[in-house]
């Protein structure tokens, strides 16, 4: 390179240059990714969130309920699912154990609150178990057993019962937290 | 941070590398005749970025691409930026290609000894192309669809193979599933990998053999960075400005109604190959689509050695724009024969206002798994348009049009029906003038009959005044879900003008009074009462044995019940005025 000594001028004009060229270019590179940054981010941006209140799921009736309170696990159907772009109606959309206690009754959604696994009951023991982590649970939902990792209970639903059948409000909540969260 | 950058320099060697990128001898200076290839190369990285952004939306399948585009379009935060940034810069490519083409060649940088990346380049435009054409059909929307069953169609005009290779690239004999999945595993993964490996060569062999200088030079020597790279980023930003500008000025992509099969549609290229679609006008699909583009690219790749001479040099370029000036004068062409179709505006209309359609019935009541197609054949402003076109308006027009706008190449023979029942319709009907002119019964041998010829011709001045208050009273039992109810007092009258002063009562029965043998008013224009005279005009309550060539739709079983109420429902709703055609 021949580069002219003693001149200011010109070495202020590479030095404008070499900012300028830095500067344009690194705005090009940046342009393609800025461009859908917001498309990305669209599913933490709250868009697409549920605010829609809770529906009640009708489950099953009463009569179906065994009434020394064994926990019996049902589906829970909803009429109207968005996924996305798809509106689907009757579609399952997870499970729950429901326990009869005199007339009224108590449920527990399937999953387990540590890390979403789906819980089981073992009959033999009267009591709830999750085969991932080893979290049991008593049949009153709460942690049986000091050593399990579930932070907290099983996750209660709320119920009621209208004409002889049992309704739930089916929901999903935050894992891994000691306090019940729900899922928006 | 030395210490560091120190160690990553000693392990990998990288400012060598770095230095030998930056510190390419530009001779005669940078210009801006050589920011091109760089502009290219910007476009494809922005076209990789957003893809693949893009991906993380897209679902390939009939029943899901259209629908996942529309999902990102307008529910996505965004979301039409995005596709609007690839879809535009896409057209971008195609405009730069041609620069590029041009200013080599006219610059001679494709003689020896750079023939060969001059057939990478070649080879560049062409996966280039093959990027365009298979991006047009996965938004699975009718003018991709049509237009891409046309570009698939021609494969089969290649000798020996086509047939086996058109279902290869499709997937099968019928556009579906495997021909979205191949699609997009074509554009998102087969292409951009050979467009990549391809790149690599250019950009290798262009360095082996450096910059071509344009004579004369005008300045002395520099070297790439930052002279040239100055230019190069300043055309890139200016190449992404102008594709924002566009992005804004047209709010992102256009997206069309879902691909219907069995739905028509003008099926057109993108524009930059318009050309080729005008030329299979004039020519066969195998000379179009097969042997002129093999010659053009045969001549292209041979052009290293016509420019040997300075003769041969000059017939390259003229070739080229021979070839741009006839592809455009062909673009031309097709741009303003399609302006003069009355057919092709119309179905172009039709198709802006089912993309709306469809958009505002998925919003309002989201997408079946079956698909958004399954709206828009439910829907029943869609069917009632289709329906009229197809049984009524061989007699009828609507708005003078065929009821989806198109314009109707027969004359019209019975009345115009837009606004049936209204007190602006009605009040044209009962004057003469237009009771006998085609947009009525102009056509029908009731031009001729007893109301044309002895009554409403016969009307003095003061009866003349008094029709409005019977088209009101009319267009009040009609109850048109769009025109307020008489008041009492203007019913009263209106009764009063029909039964004594014009006597109306002579011929037409009203609300269960009266024994005339003209058709039946009472319930006039009620949804009831037009499903009735729909079904079987030639009864006695309509126009008995006097029905002029009225077919009985519901009688002969030519409509359902459920098509006729559709139909009807949709005679009495406002009539559209934006979708007049003249």
């Amino acid at each position: 390179m021949s580069k002219p000594k003693d001149s200011t001028d010109d070495g202020d004009r590479r030095a404008f240059i070499t900012k300028a060229t830095v500067g344009v270019s690194a705005a090009c590179s940046v342009f393609p990714f800025a461009a859908g940054v917001p498309a990305f981010l669209d599913p933490v941006s709250g868009n697409g969130d549920n605010v829609d209140e809770v529906p009640w799921s009708k489950v099953a009736p009463l009569s179906a309920l065994p009434e020394d309170g064994t926990p019996t696990r049902f589906g829970i159907v909803r009429e109207r699912v968005t996924d996305a772009w798809t509106t689907l109606t009757n579609v399952p959309v997870g499970a729950v154990y429901i326990i009869k206690l005199g007339e009224k009754v108590k449920a527990f959604n399937l999953k387990c609150p540590h890390l979403g696994c789906a819980i089981d009951h073992r009959s033999d023991r009267s009591d709830f178990f999750c085969p991932c982590h080893n979290s049991s649970f008593s049949l009153d939902g709460s942690v049986s057993d000091d050593a399990s990792p579930s932070p907290r209970g099983m996750d209660g639903l709320e119920t009621k019962i209208e004409d002889g059948f049992v309704y739930v409000r089916f929901q999903q909540f935050r894992p891994n937290l000691a306090d019940k969260v729900p899922l928006t | 941070m030395k210490a560091v950058i120190d160690w990553l320099d000693d392990r990998s060697g990288f400012r060598t590398l770095i230095k030998e990128a930056l510190y390419e001898k530009v001779p005669g200076g940078a210009r801006w005749r050589y920011v091109w290839g760089s502009c290219l190369t910007f476009a494809f990285f922005a076209q990789v970025v957003t893809g693949t952004l893009l991906w993380m939306f897209y679902s390939p399948s009939t029943q899901t691409a259209w629908e996942s585009v529309y999902f990102l379009q307008y529910h996505v935060w965004g979301g039409w930026f995005l596709r609007g940034i690839h879809h535009y810069m896409a057209q971008a490519m195609v405009v730069l290609l041609v620069l590029h083409l041009m200013q080599v060649v006219i610059d001679g940088a494709y003689k020896a000894p750079r023939e060969l990346n001059f057939w990478f380049g070649i080879a560049l435009m062409g996966v280039t192309l093959g990027l365009s054409l298979t991006g047009y059909l996965l938004p699975w929307d009718q003018k991709g669809y049509w237009a891409t069953a046309v570009a698939t169609n021609l494969i089969a005009e290649v000798p020996l193979v086509g047939v086996y290779l058109q279902k290869l690239v499709i997937g099968g004999t019928e556009y579906g599933h495997h021909t979205v999945t191949r699609f997009f595993a074509l554009h998102a993964g087969v292409l951009p990998s050979a467009l990549i490996a391809l790149v690599v060569g250019h950009i290798y062999l262009f360095r082996r053999h450096g910059i071509h200088a344009k004579e004369p030079r005008p300045k002395r020597d520099s070297y790439f960075w930052p002279d040239q790279v100055l230019k190069d980023a300043v055309a890139c930003l200016a190449v992404a400005l102008a594709v924002i500008v566009l992005t804004i000025y047209f709010h992102g992509a256009p997206l069309g109604p879902p691909a219907d099969p069995a739905n028509e549609f003008p099926a057109r290229p993108e524009w930059y190959f318009l050309f080729l679609f005008q030329l299979l006008k004039y020519v066969p699909a195998f000379w179009g689509a097969i042997i002129i583009p093999a010659f053009v690219v045969l001549l292209m790749f041979a052009q290293p050695f016509i420019g040997k001479s300075e003769k041969g040099h000059r017939f390259n370029i003229g070739f080229l724009w021979c070839l741009l000036i006839g592809a455009g004068a062909l673009t031309f062409l097709a741009f303003s024969e399609d302006r003069a179709n009355k057919k092709h505006f119309a179905a172009v209309e039709e198709a802006d206002w089912l993309s709306k359609r469809v958009v505002e019935i998925a919003d309002k009541q989201g997408i079946p798994p079956s698909g958004a197609v399954t709206l828009l054949r439910e829907d029943h402003e869609n069917r009632a348009r289709r329906l009229f076109s197809s049984n009524c308006a061989s007699c009828h027009l609507y708005n003078g049009h065929d009821g989806r706008g198109f314009p109707v190449d027969s004359n019209q023979s019975a009345p115009d029906l837009a606004g049936v029942a209204s007190r602006e319709w009605l009040e044209e009907l009962l004057d003469y003038d237009h009771y006998v002119s085609t947009k009525y019964f102009g056509g029908t041998a009731f031009k001729d009959g007893k109301m044309a010829t002895k009554v409403l011709k016969k009307f003095d001045e003061k009866e003349k005044a008094l029709v409005p208050k019977v088209a009101a009273l009319l267009s009040d039992i009609a109850g048109l879900p769009y025109q307020k109810p008489l008041s009492e007092k203007d019913k009263e009258e209106g009764f009063d003008v029909f039964f004594d002063d014009l006597v109306c009562i002579d011929c037409h029965d009203i609300e269960d009074e009266g024994e005339g043998s003209a058709p039946d008013l009472t319930g006039y224009g009620s949804r009831d009462w037009l499903t009735a005279i729909v079904g079987d005009p030639s009864h006695e309550r309509f126009y008995g044995k006097d029905n002029d060539r009225m077919p009985s739709f519901a009688r002969d079983e030519k409509l359902t019940d459920e098509e006729i109420g559709i139909l009807v429902d949709w005679l009495r709703s406002k009539p559209s005025t934006n979708s007049e055609v003249r």
